[in-house]
């Protein structure tokens, strides 16, 4: 089962076949069920034939809220507390393309001390995402030591986003014209300690993890997607930069203040699951380059807000803007007609395109695989589900 | 600011306490007393020096401290004794609950956490006590369709044979439960019938889960039983007897770790195998098979199998301490008299206090270094735990058949061309007999 | 011998972490301090100030009853609803004031943001359990008390 055209070819007879009934008596049909400690929100049905994999389906839609439908009945700055609740670790991500498109749609541009300060919670939230993930591959694959040292680390970035935002998580901190507060009175020297701090526990990261012998050979050359595959399914992210595509929104469509920032778009070409548990640990330390950069060149005076008031019309048009979150590609795609509540608001997240990918890989690898290549989809079910 | 407690009432106090002290008087009254009556019509008492043993007699000589040591001594050398305190299940399950909660404590000091701490004034001591309640007051759920007699039986007979390999190790000299001339050979017999445990119990669980969980059981334990075996076949070779004390004995020149280096490093990770020990723990792997052949046991089979698990975990350490470390054997650093002059001197009360005809220097030295040897190789296998995931089931069985068999072979080669070239062995250069 | 060095690498660090020093918290006797006083906003400059967004707290003085924070807080938690208080002030003429359920309140603080009169901040104050939900209700009388917040403990990192 080597190209994708045969992969898909196989998941559909199978398809067929169960649901024509006439299942073959050496299958056994596994549920990993919402109500399971490896699946999040989330249900994968599949079939196993031994210990090997024939047939995966992910079935999805157990958080679906409808957050779509309940924006078109708030206006703008009502319509950020729901919004950002899909991933509420990485909440200012989430916010930030909403941000750009509806300043697009009203006309407005931020204060460039307001585009720092946003760009500073933005890549603290994505350090903040990218632990919590770090440590549930950690549990997943059974190290209960790589779950509490990521989940401990968490703690000082929250309390830093404490401070400047009021929230531990879900900041309701970027809103159309900028940020809604200030940075507090010591808010650079905590920063640059904290930064500083979290460095040194990356390097702990990587030498009883990464360097693991056991978890090597469970991850390298386990769940292959080759370049050309991954750009046809069309995954996003930290999951397609590991299959040797350098490609960033960051650097592709700058958007705000990263086009004077000075940082590398992390690749690695080995394409299968040890890459993409290793870019987003990657990531972080480009995060903790890019932050110091922020503080260093932030202007010290400046409004941080453009002051717009509270109902404030849109312009009739439609616009489309993404930002780079922990997961992958967001984007808003935002339809106005000349109101003060948006007529239809649509948000495409990188989960929903990477879990596409899941029966791929699946299919011919494992049971005891599942764990690792499911997780390393880097895939946030609330998010997929909106 | 806004909450709510209810008030409180002296009289209502006073009646709950007048309350319970009836409830007690009842309960006293009803059931115990008869119980006391019965056993003394219908059970005759043992001899002692002569003497039946009233319980007059008993409480009389409690108090005279010069008739109390007889009678300790005498119980301290029947069987029941070494069956259930002191190296069997008692002392066993002390060490089992101790290295549970050193466990989590370790592992909590390791993961830059604190662990257990409000359960007790100190550090949490008494959370094994509050999680033995807890476990005692859940209902056992039996899932439909399954097998009850064998659902029920399993973890008794998990317990039972997880004792019973305790019962085969050498506290010190003389100190073992059951003294069997093939003891090494019944050890790991005895040790051959937990994969079938395993299997019957996932089997009787009727559910996915479990079944997978005991299929990779299965695996596991029977494809690390050869490198077991083989690793302890030189130690057997060098000391020439099976019987475990023998074994220890034979180690007073050097310890067999010097000469059979691989040998214990391969037993030591067989091992932790046989115990499911993370980085081993596919029969329990909780993201992918919910808790694996355990999935369906709750309440007090749970924390059977946990018991059954902690004493299989002292037993293999045991093991590894007789077979590799030298048993009970170290420097004598306990004086021969507890109190000088105290068996000669007239006031009974010192003749207690120094433990007089109790204590045995060699037996306690035996003791204490047994339990520093026990500590060492269970902090190692604890320490193994925290810094590595699960393994993958392939991985696995390869280590197991080829990797570790291959290294035993290695050693054992090395061992039997030193033993041809007269260095070690009876009648060569460094003589163990 | 790459994996022997891996696991002697993985051992190291793990066996250093027994002796370092942990920034666990004994939560009640000890808790963590706040900067600032809690979140406000400055309705001339449009801009917040940075704090924690805990409990809010109203100045009877100030508020003028314009219902602002209740038709902002609609479209989120509908936690806001005014009620009519006895209390006679000059600037307050149809004597109502806002009144927060905080079984409903996210925390969000864009009530505060909406308050034009700076009558509505928010404090350092979320220990706020209670044992029936009514008590969860606060009217204005219990929204305009100071809070006593008295954490001083700091978070030192190893």
């Amino acid at each position: 089962m080597s190209t994708l055209d045969d992969k898909i070819n196989e998941i559909n007879r199978l398809a067929i076949q169960i649901t024509k009934d006439n299942d073959d008596d050496r299958l056994m049909n596994l549920s990993i069920g919402p109500q399971h400690p490896g699946s999040g929100h989330f249900r994968i049905v599949i079939k196993v034939d031994g210990d090997y994999i024939v047939y995966a389906d992910p079935d999805i839609g157990y958080v679906h809220r409808g957050e779509e439908k309940m924006s078109e009945t708030r206006n703008f700055i009502q319509n950020i507390p729901h919004l950002e609740r899909p991933v509420i670790h990485d909440s200012t991500n989430i916010i930030y393309a909403y941000s750009l498109a509806i300043e697009e749609l009203i006309g407005i541009n931020p204060p460039r001390r307001g585009q720092f300060v946003r760009a500073i919670a933005a890549e603290l939230d994505r350090i903040v995402y990218t632990t919590y993930w770090l440590a549930i591959y950690g549990i997943f694959l059974g190290h209960s030591t790589m779950f509490m040292w990521p989940t401990g680390d968490r703690e000082l970035i929250i309390d830093l986003l404490e401070r400047l935002t009021g929230h531990r998580v879900t900041h309701a901190f970027s809103v159309p014209g900028g940020v809604r507060n200030d940075i507090p009175y010591n808010f650079k020297e905590k920063c640059l300690t904290q930064i500083n701090y979290f460095e040194k526990r990356l390097k702990e990261y990587e030498d009883i993890f990464y360097n693991n012998p056991l978890l090597r050979q469970r991850t390298e050359g386990v769940g292959i997607m080759s370049k050309e595959d991954a750009i046809k399914l069309g995954v996003t992210g930290s999951v397609l930069r590991a299959s040797g595509v350098p490609y960033d929104i960051r650097k592709v469509e700058p958007y705000d203040v990263y086009d004077e920032i000075d940082f590398k778009v992390q690749y690695m070409k080995s394409c299968d699951t040890f890459a993409r548990a290793y870019i987003p640990y990657l990531d972080m330390k480009e995060s903790c380059h890019i932050i110091r950069q922020l503080l260093d060149k932030m202007p010290d005076e400046g409004s941080v807000r453009e002051k717009i008031v509270g109902n404030v019309k849109a312009q009739p048009g439609e616009t489309y803007r993404r930002v780079e979150s922990g997961r992958g590609a967001l984007g808003y795609y935002i339809i106005s007609d000349g109101g003060t509540k948006p007529y239809r608001l649509k948000i495409s997240t990188g989960s929903f395109r990477n879990i596409l990918a899941l029966p791929f890989l699946l299919v011919g690898s494992k049971l005891g695989d599942m764990p690792a290549i499911y997780w390393a989809l880097n895939y946030w079910p609330i998010e997929a589900d909106r | 600011m806004g909450s709510l407690t209810p008030d409180f009432r002296f009289g209502n106090f006073v009646g709950s306490i007048v309350w319970l002290v009836f409830v007690i008087l009842a309960l006293v009254t009803l059931l115990i007393l008869p119980i006391i009556f019965f056993t003394l019509f219908y059970i005759p008492l043992p001899e002692v020096d002569g003497e039946v043993l009233t319980p007059y007699l008993f409480f009389s000589m409690m108090v005279d401290p010069s008739r109390t040591l007889p009678i300790v001594q005498f119980f301290v050398h029947t069987d029941l004794f070494r069956a259930a305190v002191f190296p069997g299940f008692g002392f066993a399950a002390l060490i089992a609950a101790a290295t549970i909660f050193v466990e989590r404590k370790l592992l909590a000091k390791m993961q830059l956490r604190v662990g257990p701490l409000y359960a007790g004034k100190v550090e949490g001591i008494f959370q094994l006590l509050a999680d033995g309640l807890k476990l005692l007051t859940k209902e056992i759920i039996v899932p439909s369709g399954a097998d009850k007699p064998i659902f029920w039986l399993a973890p008794i007979m998990y317990v039972s044979t997880a004792a019973a390999v305790v019962a085969l190790i050498p506290v010190a000299s003389g100190w073992v439960v059951a003294d069997v001339d093939v003891g090494l050979i019944a050890a790991f017999a005895i040790l051959g019938f937990f994969p079938l445990i395993a299997l019957l119990f996932s089997w009787a669980s009727n559910s996915k889960f479990p079944f997978i969980g005991g299929l990779r059981a299965l695996h596991q334990m029977i494809a690390f039983e050869i490198p077991f075996f083989l690793s302890a076949l030189p130690v057997v070779i060098m000391s020439s007897s099976l019987n475990l004390s023998d074994i220890a004995r034979s180690q007073n020149i050097f310890w067999n770790i010097f000469i059979l280096p691989i040998n214990a490093f391969v037993f030591f990770i067989s091992s932790l195998a046989e115990l499911e020990r993370i980085p081993f723990d596919l029969p329990e792997a909780e993201s992918e098979i919910v808790a694996g052949w355990l999935t369906e046991t709750t309440g007090m089979m749970y924390g059977l199998i946990q018991l059954g698990s902690y004493l299989k975990l002292y037993a293999l350490a045991g093991l590894f301490v007789v077979l590799f470390l030298g048993g009970w054997s170290g420097p004598q650093i306990f004086p021969p008299e507890l109190i000088p002059g105290a068996h000669d001197s007239n006031f009974p009360l010192l003749q207690m206090l120094a433990l007089d005809g109790l204590y045995n220097p060699v037996t306690v030295n035996g003791i204490f270094w047994f339990l520093i040897k026990i500590i060492v190789v269970i902090l190692l296998m604890l320490i193994v735990r925290g810094i590595n995931p699960r393994i993958r089931i392939d991985i696995l069985l390869h280590t197991g058949w080829y990797k570790l068999i291959v290294l035993t072979f290695i050693n054992l080669f090395v061992v039997l061309m030193l033993i041809y070239g007269g260095i070690i062995g009876p009648g060569g250069l460094i003589s163990t007999r | 011998m790459n994996t022997a060095t891996g696991f002697i690498k993985a051992l190291q660090s793990g066996t250093k972490h027994i002796v370092m020093k942990r920034f666990t918290f004994r939560y009640p006797e000890e808790k963590l301090k706040f900067t600032g006083d809690g979140y406000q906003f400055d309705p001339k400059k449009g801009v917040g100030i940075a704090g924690t967004r805990g409990r809010h707290i109203l100045f009877h003085d100030k508020c003028t009853g314009c219902q602002l924070c209740a038709i902002a807080c609609e479209g989120i938690a509908e936690a806001i609803t005014m009620v009519k208080v006895d209390e006679q002030w000059k600037q307050n003429k149809k004597s109502i004031m806002p009144q927060i359920d905080y079984g409903k309140c996210v925390f969000c603080g864009l009530c505060v943001d909406a308050c034009p009169f700076y009558a509505l901040y928010m404090t350092n104050d979320y220990e706020l359990s209670a044992y029936t939900k009514t008590h969860l209700i606060y009217t204005p009388a219990q929204l305009a008390v100071k809070p006593k917040y008295d954490g001083d403990v700091e978070i030192k990192m190893g």
